[in-house]
C-alpha cells in the first residue's frame, strides 16, 4: 500500500508539474466561471426553453457539478490517456517491469493517478462554483451540502470511470491515440444519451454513468408541474442563442435515494473491474514489434561488420559545400514527417473521409466531415513543433542557421499545406459554386488551427494542451457553436468581422510563437 | 581562426552556477575538456554552440561577437551534443538531408556528400532503414556524420565516444586527427584515454572554473615524480587513502596493487616510482582543487 501511494504520488506530480497542466488549470478557472452565466449572457449552460433557475445554492452547485462532469468527461480522457505511454517513452516502464509490482497493481496506480489529475481540476471548478454563488448571489442562503454532494455523487464516479477507461484504452490500443479518441468519443456520446432519457427517474439514473438524468428529470418535473408545461428536453453545454426573457423558478435540488448512491459505488466497482480484466492483457512493456526489429538489426550488423569495411572518413575528397539557405528542403522533410506519422492504414480512413467530402451535401462536408478529417490529424499537428524536443533533436535545430526564420515558417507551411490538401474537396466545391467567402473561411481555418498547434506546442512544451483544445473546437464546430467556430461552418452575420477576428488571432498566435521560440532557442 | 572567451559566466538561478569567470583562447587543433560531472563542460559547449546565452562575459570568433550575432558561429559549426536524438521515421539519407537544410547546405552534390559521409561512418549498408531501428552506436555515428555536413570550422563533440565499441572509437580518433589541421575541435569526454590520444591541448574544469589549460606534457609535469605503485594488504588501504591520493587499485592474489599520488613529499616504503599519465594529473588537479 505504501509503495502504491509513492508511485501514485510520483506519477501525479510528474503530470501536474508542467506548463500545459498550468495552462489547463487557468482555462478551467475561466470555464468554471462561465458555467454559471449571468442573466444577460448570450448563452446558457443548462437550458430549459424559456426558464432559468434562481441562483440559489442548489442551482449554482448542481449546474457547476454537472458541467464539470460533462466537460471533464469529454476532454479529461485526452488529458490523462498517456500515463502508460509516458512510461514507454521515458523507458521508465522497463524499470517498472522488473519490479515486483503486479500488472493490476501498476494499472491501479495509473487509474488513481488519472483520477487525482481530474480531481484537481474538479476541485478548482468546485471552489470557483462557491465563489460564483457569492458573485451571482441573489440573497439565498449558502448551503455547503448543495455544492459538495453533487460533486461527490456525479463528478467523482464519472471521473473515476473516465480514469479507468483511459487505462483500459492504453492497455488495448497502446500508442494508437487517435483510435482511442474516436472510440472514447462514441462511448462518451452513448453515455451522455442517458442524460435526456424520455423516461427520467431512478431506473434510468442508475444505469447512467453520469447520473445526470436524475437532475434533468427533477427540473423537468418541477417546471411541468409548477407552470403546467410539457417540456421534454433539458440541454447541456454552452448553448448560444438570442437573449430572451426567462421565467425564473426556484429549484432546491434532488432527493438522494439509497439505490442511486449504491449505483455510484457500482460504477466505481465497474471501473475497477475493467482495469482488473485489462491487467490480464497488459503488455508489461514487453513489445513484440521492437524485439523483431532488434533481431533484424542484429542481423544487419553481422552482415556489415565494422572490420569488413575499410573506409575511413577523410574530409578531403568530399564535394564542396554549396550554401543554400532556402526553406524548401525543410518543407519537404516536414511534410514527409507529417505523412509518415502514425499507422499507414489510418490514411485509408482519412482517404475514405476525403472521398466522402466530394459527394456528401456541401454543408455536411463542411460542418462534420472537414472537422473530423482535420481532427484525425491531431497527433500530426500537435507534434509539429514539439517533436524536436520529444526526439531530442532541438540541439541541432536551435544551433542551425536562422532557425526562427527558416525552420518555424517551414513547419507552419507544411502543417497548413496538409490541412489545405485534406480540405481540397470542400474548397473546390465552394469555388465551383462561386462561394469565395466559404473557401476563405477554410483557408483561414487551416492557418488558424496550425498556428494554434504551433503556439500551444511552443508555449506549453507538450502536445496535450493542443489536443484537448482541438477536440473541444471540433466538438464546437460540429455543434454549430458560432462563437468558437474557427472553420466558418456556422452562419456568421458579418463575414468581414469574422475573418478579421480570425486573422487577428492567427497573427497573435504567430507572434507569440515567434517570441517564445526565440527565447527558447537561446536558453537551453 | 581563434575563439576568444573572456570572463564567461552562466548562472542558471541563485544557487546554481554553470560557469564562473571562464576565460580561454582556443586555436586550431583539438582541445580536450576534462572534468567531473557538473564541472560545466556541457554548459560551455552549449554556449559556444549558441544554444545557451551566457549571463556575463564575451565570446569572439575571429573578432565577431557570437553572443550578439550567433549566426556567424552557426554557419561554421558542427555540433554533436551529448544527449541528442533523431527522427525515427526517417532513414539516414533523409535525416542528413534535413540537417543539411538546417545548416544551409544544398547544391547538386549534396547527396554525393551525404553518401560519402555515410560511407565514412560505416553506415552505407543501413542507410535506407529508418533510424528508429538503429543501435546506440549507429545513432552516434549518424550524429558524427551530421556534424561534418557543412564542412565545419568549429567542431564541438560532447561525449562523442559514448556507445561506440573499441573499433569505432579507434576510427573516431582517426577521423579527428584528419580534421584537426583545418579547424577548431572541442571535445569533452569522461574517458581520459580518449582525450589523451586525441587532444593537443587539455582544459581541466571543476565547478564551473577552469583549473588548468595547457598542452599535455605541461599538465602531466605537475605530477611527475609524485606517482608511485606498491603492493599492500587490504587492511592498509584505508590508512593509505588518508595520506595519499589513490588513483587505482587492482587485486593480485592476496595483495592489492595500489597506484597513488603523494600529497606531500613522502612516499610509502617499498613503493616504486611510476610514469605519470594525464589521468593521474587530472585526478590530482580535480581532487586537490
Amino acid at each position: 500500500m505504501n509503495y502504491s501511494y509513492s508511485i501514485i504520488k510520483a506519477d501525479y506530480l510528474q503530470r501536474t508539474r508542467s506548463y500545459s497542466f498550468l495552462i489547463t488549470l487557468a482555462i478551467t478557472i475561466y470555464a468554471a466561471y462561465s458555467f454559471v452565466p449571468p442573466t444577460n449572457a448570450p448563452y446558457t449552460t443548462l437550458n430549459v426553453p424559456g426558464y432559468r433557475g434562481a441562483f440559489n445554492s442548489a442551482w449554482v452547485g448542481y449546474v457547476s457539478a454537472m458541467m464539470t462532469t460533462v466537460m471533464l468527461s469529454l476532454y479529461g480522457f485526452l488529458l490523462v490517456n498517456s500515463g502508460i505511454k509516458k512510461d514507454i517513452d521515458t523507458e521508465v516502464g522497463l524499470i517498472i517491469a522488473t519490479t515486483p509490482i503486479t500488472n493490476f497493481g501498476y494499472l491501479l496506480t495509473k487509474l488513481f493517478s488519472n483520477f487525482l489529475v481530474l480531481l484537481t481540476i474538479a476541485g478548482i471548478t468546485f471552489t470557483v462554483s462557491m465563489a460564483m454563488f457569492l458573485v451571482r448571489g441573489s440573497g439565498y442562503p449558502f448551503i455547503f451540502a448543495d455544492f459538495i454532494i453533487p460533486y461527490i455523487l456525479f463528478a467523482f464516479p464519472a471521473l473515476f470511470l473516465v480514469s479507468g477507461l483511459a487505462v483500459v484504452a492504453e492497455v488495448f490500443l497502446s500508442k494508437r491515440s487517435i483510435l482511442q479518441f474516436i472510440i472514447y468519443f462514441f462511448i462518451c456520446g452513448a453515455m451522455m444519451a442517458g442524460i435526456n432519457s424520455p423516461k427520467p427517474g431512478i431506473p434510468t439514473a442508475v444505469f447512467d454513468p453520469f447520473g445526470l438524468s436524475l437532475v434533468t428529470g427533477s427540473i423537468k418535473n418541477q417546471i411541468n408541474t409548477e407552470f403546467h408545461e410539457n417540456i421534454k428536453q433539458v440541454s447541456f453545454g454552452f448553448i448560444f442563442g438570442d437573449h430572451k426573457t426567462f421565467r425564473t423558478f426556484k429549484w432546491n435540488g434532488v432527493n438522494w435515494l439509497g439505490i442511486f448512491i449504491f449505483s455510484r459505488l457500482a460504477w466505481i466497482t465497474f471501473s475497477l473491474a475493467l482495469v482488473y480484466i485489462s491487467s490480464f492483457f497488459f503488455h508489461r512493456f514487453d513489445f513484440n514489434q521492437p524485439l523483431n526489429k532488434k533481431k533484424k538489426m542484429a542481423t544487419y550488423n553481422q552482415q556489415t561488420g565494422i572490420a569488413e569495411i575499410k573506409a575511413v572518413l577523410d574530409a578531403g575528397p568530399l564535394p564542396p559545400v554549396v550554401a543554400d539557405y532556402g526553406i524548401l528542403p525543410f518543407i519537404k522533410t516536414e511534410l514527409l514527417l507529417l505523412i509518415r506519422k502514425g499507422a499507414k492504414w489510418f490514411w485509408l480512413v482519412t482517404g475514405g473521409v476525403w472521398i466522402a467530402m466530394l459527394f456528401a451535401p456541401l454543408n455536411i462536408a463542411h460542418t462534420y466531415l472537414l472537422p473530423v478529417i482535420w481532427f484525425l490529424q491531431v497527433t500530426r499537428w500537435s507534434e509539429l513543433v514539439t517533436k524536436e524536443r520529444t526526439n531530442r533533436l532541438h540541439y541541432f535545430t536551435y544551433s542551425s542557421y536562422q532557425p526562427l526564420f527558416r525552420m518555424l515558417p517551414a513547419q507552419i507551411l507544411a502543417g497548413v499545406l496538409l490541412a489545405i490538401a485534406l480540405a481540397l474537396p470542400v474548397i473546390g466545391r465552394y469555388l465551383i459554386s462561386a462561394n469565395i467567402n466559404a473557401a476563405i473561411n477554410i483557408f483561414s481555418g487551416a492557418a488558424f488551427i496550425v498556428l494554434l498547434a504551433v503556439c500551444l506546442g511552443i508555449v506549453s512544451g507538450g502536445k496535450k494542451l493542443f489536443e484537448i483544445v482541438f477536440f473541444m473546437l471540433t466538438y464546437a464546430v460540429t455543434q454549430k457553436i458560432s462563437a468558437i467556430d474557427y472553420l466558418g461552418a456556422a452562419p456568421h452575420r458579418d463575414h468581414t468581422g469574422y475573418i478579421t477576428v480570425i486573422f487577428i488571432l492567427i497573427l497573435s498566435l504567430g507572434l507569440i510563437s515567434f517570441f517564445v521560440r526565440n527565447y527558447q532557442a537561446r536558453h537551453l | 581562426m581563434s575563439l576568444v572567451i573572456k570572463n564567461l559566466t552562466k548562472q542558471y538561478h541563485k544557487n546554481k552556477i554553470g560557469l564562473t569567470n571562464y576565460s580561454i583562447t582556443i586555436n586550431k587543433g583539438v582541445l580536450g575538456l576534462l572534468g567531473p560531472n557538473g564541472a560545466g563542460k556541457s554548459t560551455l559547449m552549449k554556449i559556444i554552440a549558441t544554444i545557451s546565452k551566457p549571463t556575463g562575459g564575451t565570446l569572439f570568433l575571429d573578432g565577431q561577437d557570437i553572443v550578439k550575432t550567433p549566426d556567424h558561429m552557426r554557419k561554421v559549426l558542427g555540433y554533436l551534443p551529448q544527449d541528442f536524438g533523431v527522427y525515427p521515421n526517417l532513414n539516414a539519407y533523409e535525416f542528413l538531408e534535413y540537417i543539411a537544410a538546417m545548416k544551409g547546405v544544398g547544391g547538386k552534390d549534396l547527396r554525393k556528400r551525404i553518401a560519402m559521409l555515410l560511407e565514412g561512418v560505416n553506415l552505407t549498408a543501413d542507410a535506407k532503414r529508418p533510424i528508429g531501428t538503429y543501435s546506440g552506436g549507429m545513432k552516434q555515428r549518424i550524429g558524427i556524420a551530421q556534424a561534418l555536413l557543412n564542412d565545419p570550422k568549429i567542431l564541438i563533440f560532447d561525449e562523442p565516444t559514448v556507445g561506440l565499441d573499441p573499433e569505432e572509437r579507434m576510427r573516431f580518433r582517426q577521423l579527428i586527427s584528419n580534421l584537426a589541421d583545418d579547424c577548431i575541435i572541442i571535445l569533452s569526454s569522461h574517458i581520459v584515454s580518449d582525450i589523451e590520444t586525441i587532444a593537443d591541448e587539455v582544459a581541466i574544469m571543476k565547478n564551473g572554473i577552469l583549473l588548468e589549460k595547457a598542452i599535455q606534457p605541461d599538465i602531466i609535469k605537475q605530477v611527475e615524480g609524485r606517482v608511485f605503485e606498491t603492493l599492500m594488504n587490504n587492511g592498509e588501504l584505508t590508512r593509505l587513502r588518508t595520506k595519499h591520493l589513490v588513483v587505482n587499485t587492482s587485486r593480485q592474489k592476496d595483495k592489492i596493487s595500489v597506484r597513488y599520488i603523494t600529497r606531500g613529499n613522502e612516499h610509502e616504503p617499498g613503493s616504486t616510482t611510476a610514469a605519470a599519465t594525464l589521468e593521474d594529473a587530472y585526478l590530482f588537479l580535480t581532487q586537490n582543487s
